[in-house]
Parts: structure tokens; C-alpha cells; sequence
């Protein structure tokens, strides 16, 4: 099926390798990173075709580095920007435009920061949630500098391997998208790293497949998802993208290798009662 | 590293086969699924290949197209056009696990040895060379790792070399022709004097001794950006940082013998010029020309080799005749006086005269899908939003 619309073109100032975005629905607009422009995009919530942003936050000021994903803090009006390879958080007023100075920023040795491809934030708890390399890191929202999680969800029984990809808060709950693909770069930049020896494996070959997982928010540890999608009936092979849609009861989830979107219905992962650790799910 | 397993999307039969793998010894006979396996409710996806890349082969009569949606490569007889909208059977399809193909983008082809290079954009990070005769799960001849997000190919017949832009990096790479496995480039061209941003399609004039490149103006800066900020740190020096920028998008033509920090020869760049996400690029050797599959307004632009800067194309084919929807890979047979792209909005690839001009018809036209089958035009959508105002799935590509 086609898309009811699509926002294309140079004058939307998108490029071609978009790995995250947000809705805003206080303010109706989209909000896109750039991470090859070292850019965050925000559109009209209705825009269409080459149209260009109403905002662009670029610039040094800005201490952006490879923006890949984003998440709003629609409460304290407040857009969040997680680095695919800055190992930082950026946190922006909702309405930051041009080469504006950031809130804050989470970034240093303490903060355990590496490949981040996912966040999302909880204001009403005050915490915010990174897809770390390998694991879920958990801050305090209002962090800033050099600070240590508070938690970290990660083991083998939490079924993560490698690149957990974007994550949602809803009610005290984190939903992962657990990709488990493989990936291993050979190459610093383009210049190729001395402990490259062989061609991996197609990263989409990983036999451990990826899933969709459901935690507390106040998880710390190895813990096993509380609720999980997962196996040959559900079609998932190594999920991605993830966004949420409460009212229906429905979680929308994109996989890369079957490069489409699935719908699940499951009224009852946003219920309280889905919090008690799934069994028998490891492999 | 873990055992290569048949795991393409293909058939529900290959998915079942993989549940087996991530469950007990026990559960192998199990026929009702976990309470965790729940079967998805709805699915967008498009069932059939989309076409990126293409490449032409006049001597051989083969045209080439890559298929990043069901992770392929299709071979179709050159001569051949598709009747009454109906999906056009190719001569080959390679397809499947042991095929290395992926998210594949340009795909070139190499007339005299018979091969066919493709690379493989994101995640995957390599370029994977097949034979002409290689059909359905076929393992590669070659496959070679390259620097992340590689897009465009270009092969260098005079110097034996392959050229292949790294978008995220701003650079193009340069290997050995039979470079495979793990190998070092011979070169690269990068730096702030190339003025690339985020380059794209590449050709090599090996009768002009140039290299044309591609950019869409993304750009993040050649020194790693710190993230430093404005302002230096009081009493502390200020580390190198650069911030990201957007340029207008380029076609900048190179020697073929370019390395390093090197500014091209001349750059095609400006507002009368039209570029607009200027993806595949090619050099039409019978009429002296660059040919530029227009992404972001559905056209075809066609310029004057010899001219730089702020230039108009001297033709442009576009217009609802053109059939051009989201054009991607472009390549010419200048042997047969044609210009062929490739649309991923269309399931099409499209064969125009090469002195077209404006809102005509194409010559032949190639159909991955029968006629008016819509596509999502999904590439890779690794992120999701819901907005809840429009009851609409928002997909970053």
C-alpha cells in the first residue's frame, strides 16, 4: 500500500538516512534528526511533500554529534537527542531553533554512554531510558554531565544481544525493540582497523532472533522482559522501530529484514498486570 | 561466528523452520505457538522487489537492477518491455542467505569479465561481486568489506579499480578491482577542499580520465565532530570540532586519479541547476554529457560534461508521460542510444532515447510488479512514531 504522504526532497532538509523521529501532539509537529548534518528537523505535524522544516537546531552551539534518535518530554517541553557515536545525551527546549546552546548534556566516562540508537523519557517519574550498545541505561531526567545510570537492564536473561534500537516509556513500563543483529564495522571511518581480520557474517543472518520487550521502569540488572513478542508466528525476525498506541491497544513495530511495518494487538501489555517476568524465555 | 542459516522472509515455512532454533530441543514438535508469539494483526510490506540500482550491459544484452526490499539482484533481457502492465519475468533473480545481498543500492556491471558488483548500504558494509551466470541462493564471487554506509559504484577499467562512496564519511573509497575479504582502499578522496556531502552516485569517465560524484549537501564535517561546542572552555584550549551544515547538492567531477584532500576539477552546483536529491549518475560518451537520476522532482537531468558552477541542464525529461516516480539508479548504453533508470516508487525501470527531451514516454519500460501495484517505498525503516492527531504511522527511511 502507498503511504497517505511523504515528506521527500531537498527542501525538507531530510537526508536519506533517517534512524529515528517523534510526534508532538501538544504542538502537532514531527521532530526528525539529521545525523548526517548533525541536525534536529522539526515539521509541521501535517507537512507533505518538499516542504521545508519550521525549525532547524544546527550549529556548534548546538554540541549535536551524529543525532540519530529523539524523543519529547512533551510535560517540560523539552526534545531529547540521543548520539549514534558522540556518547551523549542532548536535551533541548521543545521549541530550540539555529545554533541554540543545549540544556543540558549527558556525556563522560561516568555516564557508560556508547552506540545509542534509542531513548525515551518518563516525566512523570523522572527518568529517561538510552538503547545503549548492548543494554537499557536508565537516568535520572533532569541529569547532566559526567553522571553514572541509575540502572542498567542487561544479561543474558534479558534476552539482549546486540543493538537493542528504540525504546518507549508508557506507565512505568519500558518497550524495547530488541534488534539482536549482528553488526561489526571493520573500519574506523574509512580507514580500515588493524584488528579487522574476515568479512563478518550478514548481521541480519544472527540465528538469535530479536523481539519486543516490556519492562518496569525500576528494573535494574538481568531481568527477563516482563512481556515479550517474539517467535514464527509473530514474524519478527530482528525488529527496529517501535511506537506505541495505547487507545487501541496496539504496538507498531518495523523489522528491517522483512523491510515492512507489523501491528500486534495487546491491550493487555499496557495494563498493570503484564509485570511479572516472562518464563522460559531464554534461548 | 555463528552458523549462516536460511532466514530470508521469504516463506512462512523458512520462518517456522528458524522458531525451532530459538527454542528448546523439547519444544522442536510443538504446534501451538508460545503465549510470547503472537501473530502480528496487520503488515505493511511490499511483496515485490523494489528496484535502487541499475547498470546496463549493450555487448552482453543484460540489464542489471538491485532489489534492497527482498534483498536481490535481477537480471532482464535488455531488448525485452514489458506488455500491458504485466510484470516482466527477469532472466535471473539472486536471491537468499548465502548471496550476501542486503540493503543493496548501485550496482555496476563489468562487460568483459562477466561480473556483477553491488553495494550493500547500511548495516551490511560490503560490496559483493556475482557472476552473470549466479541464480537464486548463489554465493558470491567476491565480497569485500567497505567503510558503513557505502551507496556508490563506480569501476575504473584503465587503473583496474573500484570506487565506492561512503555517505556518512563524506569520501570516496578505492580498492583493487579483485580486492575481497578484508583489504586496505588504495586511496580515498576526502577532505574540505572535495567539498563532498553525503555522495551518492559516482560514474568513471575512463575516456576523460575524470570521476564524477554526487552529493546531497548532508554534512557533518572531515575532523571528527567533538561536539565542543561555541565557546572555548575558560582555561582549557579548544579542541578541534566542526558542526554539521547543509550544502546545496553537487555533482563535482574529479581526476580519476584524486586522492586525499583534493578539490575537483569543476562542480555543478546552484540554484540553476535543478539538483534535488541527485541519486545515480552516468556519462553519456554520445552526446558529451552528465545524466542524473533527479530523485527529489521526479526528473532526469542531462549537462554538458565541459561545464561547471552554476549551470542549467541542457535537458531535462520530466512530466506525468516519463513514467519517473523516485528515480534511483540511472545508467547509459551508449551503444544503443539509451538512458535506463530506475524508479523505487514504480517497480519500474524505464529506457529512454538518450537525446530525450521533456515529457515523453519511454522506449521500453521493465516492471517488477504488474502495472499501478503500489509500494510503500520502504528503505530500511529502523524508527516509528505514532501520531495520535491523524491515526497515522509516521516511517523514517
Amino acid at each position: 500500500m502507498a503511504p497517505n504522504r511523504v515528506i521527500t526532497g531537498q527542501g525538507s532538509k531530510l537526508g536519506r538516512t533517517i534512524h529515528g523521529l517523534a510526534y508532538d501532539p501538544v504542538h502537532d509537529e514531527i521532530v526528525v534528526p539529521n545525523a548526517l548534518a548533525d541536525a534536529i528537523l522539526v515539521f509541521r505535524g501535517s507537512a507533505n511533500g518538499d516542504e521545508p522544516p519550521i525549525r532547524v537546531i544546527q550549529g556548534p552551539c548546538t554540541k549535536l554529534v551524529t543525532p540519530h534518535s529523539v524523543s519529547l518530554d512533551l510535560e517540560h517541553g523539552e526534545i531529547l537527542v540521543a548520539s549514534l557515536t558522540g556518547k551523549r545525551i542532548n536535551v533541548f527546549r521543545w521549541d530550540a531553533n539555529g545554533d541554540v546552546a543545549p540544556l543540558r548534556v549527558i556525556t563522560g566516562p561516568e555516564t557508560k554512554l556508547g552506540h545509542l540508537v534509542g531513548i525515551a523519557v518518563d516525566p512523570q517519574r523522572n527518568l529517561m531510558a538510552v538503547a545503549n550498545s548492548e543494554d537499557i541505561l536508565v537516568f535520572n531526567r533532569t541529569d547532566d554531565g559526567n553522571v553514572a545510570p541509575r540502572a542498567r537492564i542487561a544479561g543474558p536473561q534479558t534476552g539482549i544481544t546486540d543493538e537493542p534500537w528504540q525504546l518507549q516509556f508508557y506507565k512505568g513500563k519500558i518497550f524495547l525493540a530488541a534488534s539482536n543483529h549482528l553488526h561489526v564495522n571493520l573500519y574506523s571511518g574509512v580507514t580500515l582497523k588493524e584488528s579487522s581480520k574476515a568479512v563478518p557474517d550478514d548481521p541480519w543472518l544472527n540465528p538469535t532472533l530479536g523481539f519486543i520487550g516490556v519492562w518496569n521502569i525500576t528494573d535494574n540488572g538481568d531481568v527477563p522482559p516482563r512481556a515479550m513478542i517474539r517467535g514464527p508466528f509473530s514474524g519478527l525476525l530482528h525488529p527496529v522501530g517501535l511506537a506505541l498506541n495505547p487507545e487501541d491497544g496496539e504496538i507498531y513495530v518495523s523489522d528491517s529484514v522483512r523491510n515492512g511495518i507489523l501491528s500486534f494487538l495487546v491491550p493487555d501489555f499496557f495494563e498493570p498486570k503484564a509485570d511479572k517476568p516472562s518464563s522460559d524465555h531464554k534461548e | 561466528m555463528y552458523k549462516r542459516l536460511p532466514c530470508w522472509a521469504m516463506a512462512l515455512a523458512v520462518v517456522i523452520s528458524w522458531a525451532a532454533l530459538s527454542h528448546s530441543r523439547a519444544d522442536e514438535r510443538r504446534s501451538q505457538p508460545f503465549p510470547e508469539d503472537i501473530p502480528a494483526a496487520r503488515m505493511v510490506a511490499d511483496p515485490y522487489p523494489a528496484l535502487n540500482g541499475i547498470a546496463v550491459d549493450a555487448e552482453n544484452n543484460v540489464v542489471v537492477a538491485s532489489d534492497p526490499n527482498r534483498k536481490s539482484l535481477l537480471l532482464y533481457d535488455r531488448s525485452r518491455s514489458t506488455s500491458e502492465g504485466t510484470q516482466t519475468v527477469p532472466v535471473r533473480q539472486i536471491i537468499g542467505p548465502e548471496t550476501y545481498i542486503g540493503m543493496v543500492a548501485a550496482v555496476v556491471v563489468d562487460p568483459q569479465r562477466r561480473e556483477i558488483y553491488t553495494a550493500n548500504n547500511d548495516i551490511e558494509d560490503t560490496v559483493v561481486v556475482m557472476p552473470y551466470a549466479a541464480s537464486g541462493n548463489a554465493k558470491p564471487a567476491r565480497v569485500l568489506s567497505v567503510p558503513h554506509q557505502a551507496w556508490g559504484l563506480a569501476l575504473g577499467r584503465s587503473s583496474d579499480e573500484i570506487a565506492v562512496t561512503a555517505e556518512i564519511f563524506n569520501a570516496v573509497v578505492f580498492y583493487r578491482r579483485e580486492a575481497h575479504g578484508v583489504e586496505a582502499p588504495v586511496r580515498v578522496i576526502r577532505g574540505p577542499k572535495t567539498r563532498l556531502a553525503d555522495p551518492h552516485g559516482i560514474y568513471w569517465d575512463d575516456a576523460h580520465g575524470e570521476i564524477a560524484v554526487a552529493s546531497h549537501g548532508n554534512f557533518r564535517g572531515v575532523i571528527e565532530n567533538t561536539g565542543g561546542g561555541c565557546a572555548p572552555a575558560a582555561g582549557k584550549e579548544q579542541t578541534a570540532s566542526e558542526s554539521g551544515e547543509f550544502r546545496p547538492p553537487s555533482i563535482a567531477i574529479f581526476s580519476s586519479r584524486a586522492k586525499d584532500d583534493q578539490a575537483p576539477l569543476r562542480s555543478i552546483e546552484g540554484a540553476a541547476t535543478k539538483l534535488d536529491w541527485p541519486m545515480g549518475i552516468a556519462e553519456d560518451s554520445l552526446h558529451d554529457s552528465i545524466v542524473v537520476a533527479n530523485n527529489g522532482d521526479n526528473s532526469i537531468l542531462i549537462f554538458d560534461r565541459q561545464r561547471g558552477g552554476n549551470v542549467a541542464p541542457v535537458r531535462v525529461i520530466r512530466g506525468d508521460r516519463t513514467g519517473i516516480n523516485r528515480p534511483m539508479g540511472l545508467a547509459v548504453d551508449a551503444k544503443n542510444g539509451e538512458i535506463w533508470v530506475s524508479n523505487y516508487g514504480d517497480h519500474s525501470a524505464l529506457a529512454f532515447d538518450s537525446a530525450a527531451d521533456g515529457n515523453v514516454t519511454p522506449k521500453r519500460v521493465l516492471r517488477s510488479a504488474p502495472a499501478g501495484t503500489s509500494t510503500p517505498g520502504f528503505g530500511n525503516p529502523m524508527a516509528l512514531a505514532y501520531d495520535t492527531k491523524r491515526g497515522e504511522i509516521l516511517v523514517p527511511n
